[in-house]
């Protein structure tokens, strides 16, 4: 029996504005459960970035902007070191038939600096991963 | 979110926490300072390593206790925030950013130290100055530092252990190999007179304290520790004891293998590599012992130098929590996921520092701002014990309380005695500072306030006058516009709380429900709260219509019963602590009214009132065609902002009213009163003739009236039954009153001048 890619999908979102237009790039498409995703990097070891208290309020700032397109969005918050596996790891727990994210653009210097998170997305996942035009009219 | 997703943000296990403790102090008196030190006090600066552990000590205990009970990000500057409130907040806030930036660029200058050993690094002119090769390797190093923290480019737990474990192990096997080396003659004399002898091991102490600031930013990071409550005092307390030990034996083996007189700057800048030169050399290995020791020594200040860095936006983000700087500091880059621009302004303020700075400075600097706040980090946990609050349960608790914080408050303080005046004056200008900006900046955007005050607040009839005083006269203003409602009778209520939450909601402010219980004045207060419902039935009930009127206003409200022998007393004490804009009365003749309760008390409006005030004379509240009589003055001022809110809320029609002895005078005054005041679409009456006449002619189309007191303590003589001004008896609709504030300034109240 085949699977629509859209069944159920897994959208990560970084902060607020990202969450606002990934929702409004999926808003055209006929999609069924939305989990929107938001890792939380952490040091696994060391001390994180960015004071776990502020990395959460981004989540929920986040997810607020999601559902105001989705309301029904599932949400979910994960720990991870390494966002890009902290993505497939609930996309396979959920058992998601796709990965859905919004490439961000960003320089080529903080593409070698931080990693390719989108190529390594890509290749990493094994379930489709669907990649969002990033050009948005507001 | 599940409870095991909870648990995944809980990454740092014991292990972790020591190494971040043990990581940032091992930098610090070991590579760089025993120079300074040897200098300071001679071989007896081993004893002033050991007293700085032990002042640490308590203070890590006490950090420890706080830590278990608030596993809060911000560590130490939170614990003081939130026990004393927002000025010391302030104070400690400040001198934790300020001490841990003047700390990493003293770690950065010793980085630079070390990189000068090995790189031939030149010096520079920037303009008008000079710089070291040792300060132009520590720019470059530091801003290396900054940019990796500004990335986020994190090395992972693993490797933080490794580097430690590395640190420790070098540091053994050069003290095991000095042992060998050490001549007891080169120690003797333990006190050289040249330093001063004994007397110098205090002062000596001022300047190493820098090594052992790192133990209280394991508690920065307390809400990403497993098992908190355990493993955070062993963390704390634990770094504290093991780099205390290393310490000692380090400094007494630097100074038994090279006499103490050779270590100082004058001879060498890096007298560990010189110690360990001789130390290996006794293998054959003089070349790999140094070049081991100066690669500890780059690892070892680098490590400090981050950590602080990472400590210091934590400091900045529970800072904007609180709002004593603006949240802007702390966005989070999109990409990096980092607080980028925190830690840009303080990676700007270490390059400064790094310019304008030597090392000493630098180090004295850091370990004064450090010990104000370890100082008042002791007094916050005296604050929280005994202040007895319901939410602090620390799963660790200092043992001997409270001799720990009084002796950990009492050494930190001390410990800056033993500075010199110019670094005692620096410090001092960096608590005005703190003070300066919560008094200017802060105190009008901070909500939270401090347990301390409410404590002291909340039993003000029991405190000294002055520290009543003292603590409403710092309370934060939160931005907020608060009126206060006493509430009596509850026939009015209903009018009162509409008044004032329609302002309130004009202004975005909150209405503060009050129902004052007044006890016969032989009844201790205390008993009269506990038999409240022997004083007045149903006491509650008023309070719960308020919220109720005042939530279907949709403003925020809150309700308190206060206790007071004297009713007005007590109304305007509680404005004042609560620190209202505005407090709106009702005014009646009936025996539940508030004019025949006090006839005689309330000398204190004389004085001025502590805010502006409306008292309200209830005939209905209908606020459709509003009547403003004005002569001029701060109270017709009052009354004219409150007609205009008024009418944002209801849309009313407002006329204004001047009464002259010639229509054409009367006319250019109101024209210009109305203009002044933003009345744009008012209609302007000017009378001529007896005033109240023509304010009850004025009056008889109008629902409601707005009258400024015009008189100095109008209010005092309408309490006291003896108003004169009839008109407002005479007139149908409901009559407001208003009476600005003539409260002192705040200067006047700091300085007691009451």
């Amino acid at each position: 029996m085949s699977q629509l890619f859209t069944e159920s999908i897994v959208v990560p979102v970084a902060n607020r504005e990202d969450a606002q237009a990934t929702a409004v790039a999926l808003e055209p498409y006929d999609i069924g459960d939305i989990t929107v995703l938001h890792v939380i990097e952490k040091g696994e070891g060391v001390p994180d970035k960015t004071p776990v208290e502020q990395s959460k309020q981004i989540a929920t700032e986040s997810f607020a902007a999601f559902r105001e397109t989705f309301p029904e969005a599932k949400t979910e918050i994960t720990y991870r070191r390494d966002v890009v596996a902290g993505i497939i790891e609930v996309a396979r727990d959920t058992d998601a038939s796709a990965i859905v994210f919004r490439p961000r653009d960003s320089a080529r210097i903080f593409k070698f600096l931080a990693g390719d998170r989108s190529l390594r997305l890509i290749t990493e996942a094994k379930r489709p991963v669907i990649a969002l035009s990033e050009e948005v009219s507001d | 979110m599940t409870e095991s997703n909870e648990e995944l943000a809980k990454d740092l296990g014991l292990l972790s926490a020591l190494t971040i403790g043990i990581g940032t102090m091992i930098g610090a008196g070991i590579f760089v300072l025993p120079g300074e030190a040897a200098v300071a006090a001679g071989p007896a600066v081993a004893l002033s390593f050991v007293v700085g552990g032990i002042i640490s000590l308590f203070t890590a205990l006490s950090a420890s206790e706080l830590g278990t009970a608030m596993p809060k990000a911000g560590g130490s500057y939170y614990y003081v925030n939130h026990a004393l409130g927002p000025l010391f907040g302030s104070v400690a806030g400040w001198g934790n950013w300020m001490g841990l930036a003047f700390a990493s660029a003293f770690y950065t200058l010793g980085f630079g130290e070390y990189l000068a050993t090995f790189l031939p690094i030149p010096a520079l002119m920037l303009g008008p100055v000079g710089l070291t090769s040792f300060q132009v390797g520590a720019l470059l190093a530091g801003a290396a530092f900054i940019a990796v923290n500004y990335i986020g480019a994190k090395e992972t737990g693993s490797v933080q252990i490794i580097i430690v474990t590395f640190l420790v192990g070098i540091l053994t096997i050069f003290s095991v190999l000095g042992i060998f080396q050490t001549d007891l003659s080169t120690l003797r004399p333990f006190f050289p007179a040249e330093t001063g002898g004994v007397s110098a091991v205090f002062p000596a102490t001022g300047l190493v304290f820098v090594s052992f600031l790192g133990f209280a930013k394991i508690t920065t990071v307390a809400e990403e520790l497993k098992n908190p409550g355990r493993n955070l005092p062993l963390a704390v307390v634990g770094s504290v004891v093991i780099v205390t030990v290393m310490y000692g034996i380090i400094m007494v083996i630097l100074m038994g293998v090279v006499n103490w007189q050779q270590l100082g700057p004058s001879f060498t800048t890096t007298p560990v590599l010189d110690v360990a030169e001789t130390a290996f050399g006794t293998l054959g290995l003089a070349g790999i012992g140094v070049g081991l020791l100066t690669f500890a020594g780059l690892l070892a200040t680098a490590s400090s130098a981050n950590a602080s860095i990472l400590a210091s936006s934590r400091i900045n983000f529970a800072m904007g929590r609180d709002k004593l700087i603006s949240d802007k500091l702390n966005a989070i880059h999109p990409n990096f996921a980092t607080p980028y621009r925190s830690i840009a302004v303080t990676g700007a303020l270490i390059l400064l520092f790094i310019v304008v700075g030597d090392v000493k400075t630098l180090a004295k600097a850091g370990s004064v701002l450090h010990l104000i706040v370890y100082g008042l980090l002791n007094i916050a946990l005296i604050v929280m014990r005994q202040a007895d609050v319901e939410e602090y349960q620390p799963d660790f608790e200092v043992p001997l309380y409270p001799v720990v914080p009084i002796v950990g408050a009492i050494t930190s303080f001390g410990l800056i005695a033993f500075m010199k005046p110019i670094e005692i004056a620096l410090s001092l200008v960096f608590v005005a500072g703190g003070l300066a900006w919560y008094l200017l900046y802060a105190r009008g955007v901070a909500e939270k306030k401090g347990i301390l005050s409410q404590y002291i607040l909340n039993r003000s009839e029991e405190m000294p006058p002055a520290a009543v005083s003292a603590a409403s006269t710092v309370q934060p203003d939160g931005g907020a516009f608060r009126v206060m409602v006493p509430l009596a009778n509850p026939q009015t209520e209903k009018d009162l709380i509409t008044l004032a939450s329609a302002i309130a909601k004009q202004r975005g402010g909150t209405v503060d429900a009050v129902h004052i219980v007044t006890a016969p004045d032989q009844t201790p207060l205390e008993h009269a709260a506990d038999h409240v419902d022997e004083l007045e039935e149903e006491y509650h009930a008023i309070l719960d219509d308020a919220k109720h009127d005042a939530e279907t206003f949709g403003v925020d409200v809150e309700t308190h019963t206060i206790y007071s022998h004297r009713l007005f007393e007590g109304i305007f004490n509680a404005a004042e602590s609560h620190r209202s804009a505005l407090v709106v009365l009702g005014w009646e003749e009936e025996t539940h009214g508030l004019s025949d309760r006090v006839k005689d008390t309330f000398d204190g409006l004389t004085d001025g009132l502590p805010c502006d005030c409306l008292v309200l004379k209830d005939r209905g509240f209908d606020p459709d065609e509003i009547l403003v009589p004005t002569a001029g003055g701060p109270d017709s001022d009052l009354s004219a902002e409150v007609a205009k809110l008024l009418q944002s809320e209801y849309d009313s029609h407002v006329t204004l009213l001047h009464v002259a002895d010639s229509k054409e005078d009367g006319t250019t005054f109101l024209q210009e009163w109305a203009d002044t005041h933003g009345f744009t679409d008012a209609a302007l009456q000017v009378e001529t003739g007896d005033i109240e006449t023509a304010i009850e002619r004025a009056a008889a189309d109008s629902t409601m009236m707005i009258i400024g007191a015009t008189e100095r303590g109008l209010l005092s003589r309408l309490v006291g039954g003896n108003l004169v001004l009839d008109v407002v008896d005479d007139v149908e609709c409901s009559v407001l009153l208003a009476e600005r504030s003539r409260t002192k300034g705040l200067l006047e109240r700091l300085s007691g001048d009451e």
